[in-house]
């Protein structure tokens, strides 16, 4: 859960960065590591996922697909675990759920947490001053908490994780948007829209929109490995995916019993977790240092 | 008073006890001796009146003790009741209690504080368990030493029961609101020191203790001095805690049982004669397992057999039966000729007639209960299931939660989402499990016919042991034959021990009932 | 000052108040009959689930309700868990200790590990030191809480079998405590380097350096005291993510507090369980930020929230 740290800090270093020039963007993005790596990292992600029949060398539950918990060798490169099944092609498939994980819980906080601080930052006054009040109330119920709550609601399961992390973010997105929306109602472009008598739809969508979506594709790209971390730490705790569903939270939750046994069980998918969401920490991070070069250093 | 209660507490320390006891103790208990049992979850009360499982059962059976106790084949016998006598109906029994029981508080145990728990079971708050005791109308107080019991129908499980921890004796000094969460005053070989939510629940010895009819060698109070009861979930935390010696008792990882023995560093124990029995059954109150061919294709398509071996070796046993091994009907050959030996082309068959095939798979959701290992049974299951053309989900949940949705399941006739299915699991000391699970409307509102009403009413009122068998094996017969109870396995949770060298006498009792009478710690070990 | 300090309670207090109304609206939010899914278990007729309806006035309209529930609640009774039937608040009042005594540990891990990081970063910039600090975070921040709990655990309490295990005392607080304190210190050790990095590009810094003031006062006196500020600034919300974190890390080492508590309850849908400690947790992380705020805002006198 790392959104608490630095909201207000991305917020306002995004909001007064300058809008990206689109071709220097991929150059700068590429230039420093962390783009670099990021990337890389998310292009094998999302090459495992879509080739995954392809390059899994074995059926993810197919059982006794080898020995039971073998150890890792030149025929199952993970090991197998306690139903003999091949460890690296459910780890391979597991990809596939990591990605639309992310995807689905991002993508339900980002809409709602930007139509939520786009009305709020719009608007002023009174709504505002509600809207806002509330995001920080929920905000300040931490995200594990608010998704507690939800799966209490809808009942235990991966789909349900998902929008469980997308509803429990929304305040985040919310808030980051608010912010954003807050210091681009100051600058001069906007206010001379409001002074040609520019309509309520045309100032926001036309004018506030795009100066947003910036800061929101790194919020976003950051909020994707956030979302794999919590449903991953949902899924360890038996609240998120079921069996035979190799996801890697629920592959680290079925190891536990067998760690002094076959710690490869254990090694393994938190590995890929890890991996993967240091791939879009670090993508994130070179999105923002292309966009805004000034912050590169810090 | 306070002079009664003196005297009546040195009651039970006759002298021939008393040498039984400190000849058994040795040399051995120079100091003060504690032995800890790691278990994987914490009881859920301390009242006998407001839990089910397990976990809280195997603690009140060191706080309380029962009007009979069961030998160790599980035929229930004199404990504090010394003796009973039926009329004639079969409607009245009048028991008479043993002289001198004390309660953990000082105060004796006589036929009030009997009368105060059944009285209680019947109350405003009902025991969860409260049919289980039968259809009783009435207790009466004859004398402190005497009291009836009347039923307004005859109960062939009535004795049984009276031998279970359902039927823990509490003493009426227990009127606190604290009682069950804080307080236990009982008459067991044990007392209450204190309950640690979550983490612990210690239990000092009691020393006015006296065994009237359990079957162990010691007749009086422990020879340990402290039972500490500790919560550890993580089974690979309870082996490093068994190894450094934190811990003296428990319930080892599956998967290094082997290991275990080999290295020979910790005795594993098989507790024999649990009564438990893991078995299929079904959401027939809608489609698909409103049809009986639906239920014979899962019976068909799984392999409890290869499942059981590969989970967990050779320490559990296939069963065929709805009652488990060790509990009255029980009889493998017999429940074989009704069962479904593992045949996936019969339960493809099956569902070609019901219309389904490899483009139209039948959709379910198998529910589980966390622990033991069953999640992974589930697995294998599902993937027995998967190639025969049942796409069955798992949904894994505590034990509490699967049976309210069971019940909501079976409740609900209109849903258009498919029926479920769940591996349920059911421990009990007789085959009246079986009028529980099944007589209309049943633990789980679940199948239910006039036809098995008449023939589970017939195991209740036959008390002589051959008609009872027959009418318990017709009941079985139907079970199987209509697909409603299939058996799996035997037993199927908490039943190993892995036993630190120094600790000797430890024992379980049928149907589960671990018991720390004999037992002593080796000092030094 | 004082004015600050209300304004900050009256805060806390709305924060309160909603989580009030939300764990109302949540349990009619449940799909189903909630009092059949809670009680609905074993033996229970129509007859008792009607009873027990109208016991806990889920019978009445939603308003009615909600006011019972504040006047139970202003006596300080939460309800009974379904599980075991005892009251919501000894259940949570005897769990939260150890939750706390957590926090407390590993926040002091988080700030001590990820504050020198950070310093050590900034002040090293540029160099393979400040590289490293920052590559450790990043990769502090991408590990799951939980694998880094097992991978503790494997090789300090099995492998090696240096820590005790099962018991109760602080010895098995030291795998946790430390678990949750480094992913966190990963978190703070960024957010330290930002602040330093700005603060020495200040021109007070320059100015004393140029003064010719010992390097060792320059570096404590001005700019570490200048570059906690913002760092403590966001010490509320590291507390209240380190709680929301401990949830997890408890299940990881089956440490006895609320977090465990709360995963148990979602499993079995003790619904007045779960109510409970989201309103529980709301006060607790609530207090402890107006706590947290008003030690910030007497270590800063320049800085007033509206």
């Amino acid at each position: 859960m790392i959104h608490s740290s630095s909201t207000a800090e991305l917020a306002d270093d995004l909001a007064t960065a300058s809008a990206p020039r689109k071709r220097s963007f991929w150059r700068a993005l590429l230039a420093g590591p962390s783009g670099l790596i990021g990337l890389v990292i998310v292009a094998v992600l999302i090459f495992a996922a879509l080739t995954a029949p392809v390059i899994a060398p074995y059926d993810p539950l197919r059982m006794a697909a080898g020995p039971r918990l073998d150890a890792p060798s030149t025929n199952y490169l993970m090991g197998t675990d306690d139903f003999g099944r091949d460890v690296l092609s459910r780890i391979i498939y597991g990809a596939r759920l990591t990605l639309q994980i992310g995807v689905i819980a991002v993508g339900i906080s980002l809409s709602c947490g930007l139509l939520l601080g786009l009305v709020a930052g719009y608007s002023s006054g009174w709504t505002e001053r509600v809207l806002m009040r509330l995001v920080d109330v929920l905000f300040s119920f931490t995200e594990i908490v608010i998704a507690l709550a939800c799966l209490a609601i809808f009942g235990v399961g991966l789909t349900n994780a998902m929008i469980a992390i997308g509803i429990a973010s929304i305040p985040f997105y919310a808030r980051v948007t608010h912010s954003v929306v807050l210091v681009e109602k100051g600058k001069p472009y906007f206010e001379a829209a409001v002074a040609a008598g520019a309509g309520h739809l045309r100032l926001i969508f036309l004018h506030l929109l795009p100066n947003v979506v910036p800061t929101l594709i790194v919020i976003g790209t950051l909020g994707v490995s956030t979302a794999i971390l919590a449903a991953a730490g949902l899924s360890f705790l038996g609240l998120g995916a079921q069996p035979p569903q190799p996801e890697w939270g629920f592959m680290l939750s079925s190891s536990r019993d067998l760690i002094s046994r076959a710690p490869w069980m254990m090694i393994f998918p938190g590995l890929a977790i890890a991996t993967t969401v240091l791939g879009f920490n670090l993508l994130g991070d070179g999105i923002r240092e292309a966009l805004d070069p000034r912050q590169t250093d810090r | 008073m306070d002079d009664t209660r003196r005297r009546l507490r040195g009651l039970p320390a006759l002298p021939g006890l008393a040498l039984t006891a400190s000849l058994t103790l040795g040399a051995t208990t120079a100091s003060a001796q504690e032995l800890v049992w790691a278990r994987y979850g914490d009881i859920d009360s301390l009242d006998p009146h407001r839990a089910t499982s397990t976990l809280s059962m195997q603690v009140w059976d060191q706080i309380y003790d029962t009007l009979l106790a069961f030998d160790m084949e599980g035929n229930p016998g004199p404990n504090m009741a010394a003796s009973w006598e039926a009329s004639e109906d079969g409607l009245e029994y009048t028991f008479t209690l043993n002289e001198g029981i004390m309660c953990h508080d000082g105060t004796p145990f006589d036929a009030n504080d009997v009368k105060f728990t059944i009285d209680r079971a019947f109350g405003d708050t009902p025991s969860l368990t409260k049919t289980s005791w039968g259809p009783i109308t009435d207790v009466t107080v004859v004398d402190p030493l005497t009291f009836k019991v009347t039923l307004a129908s005859k109960f062939g499980a009535f004795l049984p029961f009276l031998a279970d921890s359902f039927s823990s004796m509490i003493c009426d000094s227990n009127t606190a609101e604290t009682f069950g969460s804080t307080t236990a005053i009982g008459t067991g070989p044990f007392s209450l020191d204190e309950w640690v939510k979550g983490s612990e629940v210690a239990l000092s010895k009691n020393p006015d203790y006296v065994n009237y009819g359990e079957p162990y060698d010691n007749e009086g109070a422990p020879h340990i001095d402290r039972l500490l009861i500790r919560t550890v979930p993580e089974a690979q935390t309870r082996l490093a805690a068994l190894r450094t010696g934190e811990v003296h008792i428990a319930e080892p990882p599956f998967d290094d049982i082997e290991a275990i023995k080999e290295a020979g560093e910790l005795e594993i124990m098989v507790a024999e004669n649990t009564g438990q029995d893991v078995f299929w059954e079904f959401t027939t109150s809608r489609a698909p397992f409103d049809d009986i061919r639906a239920r014979q294709a899962v019976a068909y398509a799984t392999d409890p057999q290869m499942a059981i071996d590969i989970i967990y070796g050779g320490l559990t046993n296939r069963e065929w039966c709805p009652v488990a091994r060790g509990v009255f009907g029980n009889d493998q050959e017999f429940c074989k000729q009704y069962g479904y030996e593992y045949d996936p082309e019969k339960a493809k068959a099956l569902l070609a007639e019901m219309g389904y095939g490899p483009d139209n798979p039948l959709e379910t959701t198998m529910f589980v209960w966390t622990g033991g290992n069953r999640h992974k049974l589930a697995e294998i299951f599902q993937s027995q299931l998967a190639q025969v053309g049942i796409d069955a989900g798992v949904e894994i949940m505590d034990i509490g939660t699967m049976n309210a949705r069971v019940k909501a399941q079976n409740e609900d006739t209109t849903s258009d989402e498919p029926g479920t299915f769940d591996m349920m699991t059911w421990s009990w000391y007789d085959p009246d499990i079986l009028y529980q699970l099944w007589h209309s409307p049943g633990a789980y509102s679940g199948y239910q016919s006039p036809e098995l009403d008449a023939m589970l009413e017939e195991t209740r009122t036959t008390i002589d042991p051959d008609a009872r068998l027959e009418k318990v094996q017709a009941v079985i017969k139907y079970l199987m034959e209509n697909a409603v109870h299939i058996g799996l396995y035997s037993p199927g949770w908490e039943w190993v021990f892995a036993v630190r060298p120094e600790v000797e006498g430890f024992k379980v009792g049928p149907f589960l009932h671990p018991n720390f009478l004999d037992v002593t710690v080796v000092s030094g070990g | 000052m004082g004015k600050f300090i209300l304004q900050r309670l009256f805060a806390a207090l709305v924060t309160i108040w909603i989580a009030t109304i939300a764990v109302t609206i949540l349990i009619h939010l449940v799909p189903g009959d909630p009092v059949r899914i809670m009680y609905g278990s074993f033996q229970t007729t129509p007859e008792e689930l009607e009873a027990i309806r109208v016991r806990l006035g889920l019978d009445q309209p939603i308003w009615t309700q909600y006011l019972m529930y504040l006047e139970r609640l202003v006596q300080g009774d939460l309800g009974r868990s379904i599980v075991g039937d005892q009251p919501v608040l000894d259940v949570l009042l005897t769990r939260f200790p150890a939750t706390l005594a957590l926090t407390v540990s590993s926040l002091a891990i988080a700030i001590v590990v990820g504050m020198s990081l950070g310093f050590l970063a900034a002040y090293k910039r540029g160099t393979w030191v400040d590289v490293g600090a920052m590559v450790l975070a990043i990769v502090g921040v991408s590990m799951p809480h939980f694998w880094l709990g097992l991978l503790l655990l494997f090789l300090f309490a099995l492998q090696l079998q240096w820590l005790p295990v099962a018991g109760g005392d602080w010895r098995s607080l030291l795998l946790p405590a430390l678990t949750l304190g480094l992913a966190n210190a990963a978190v703070l050790a960024r957010l330290t380097r930002s602040a330093m990095i700005d603060i020495f590009d200040q021109d007070f810094i320059r100015t004393a350096r140029a003064k010719g003031l010992p390097r060792s006062i320059v570096l404590y006196r001005h700019a570490l005291r200048s570059g906690l500020v913002p760092v403590v600034s966001m010490l509320g919300l590291q507390f209240a993510y380190l709680m929301g974190g401990a949830i997890v890390i408890e299940n990881v080492f089956a440490w006895n507090g609320v977090g465990r508590l709360a995963i148990e309850a979602v499993l079995s849908r003790d619904y007045p369980l779960i109510q409970g400690f989201i309103l529980f947790f709301a006060t607790v992380v609530a207090l402890a930020s107006v706590v947290i705020d008003i030690a910030y805002a007497f270590l800063d006198p320049r800085i007033r929230y509206s």
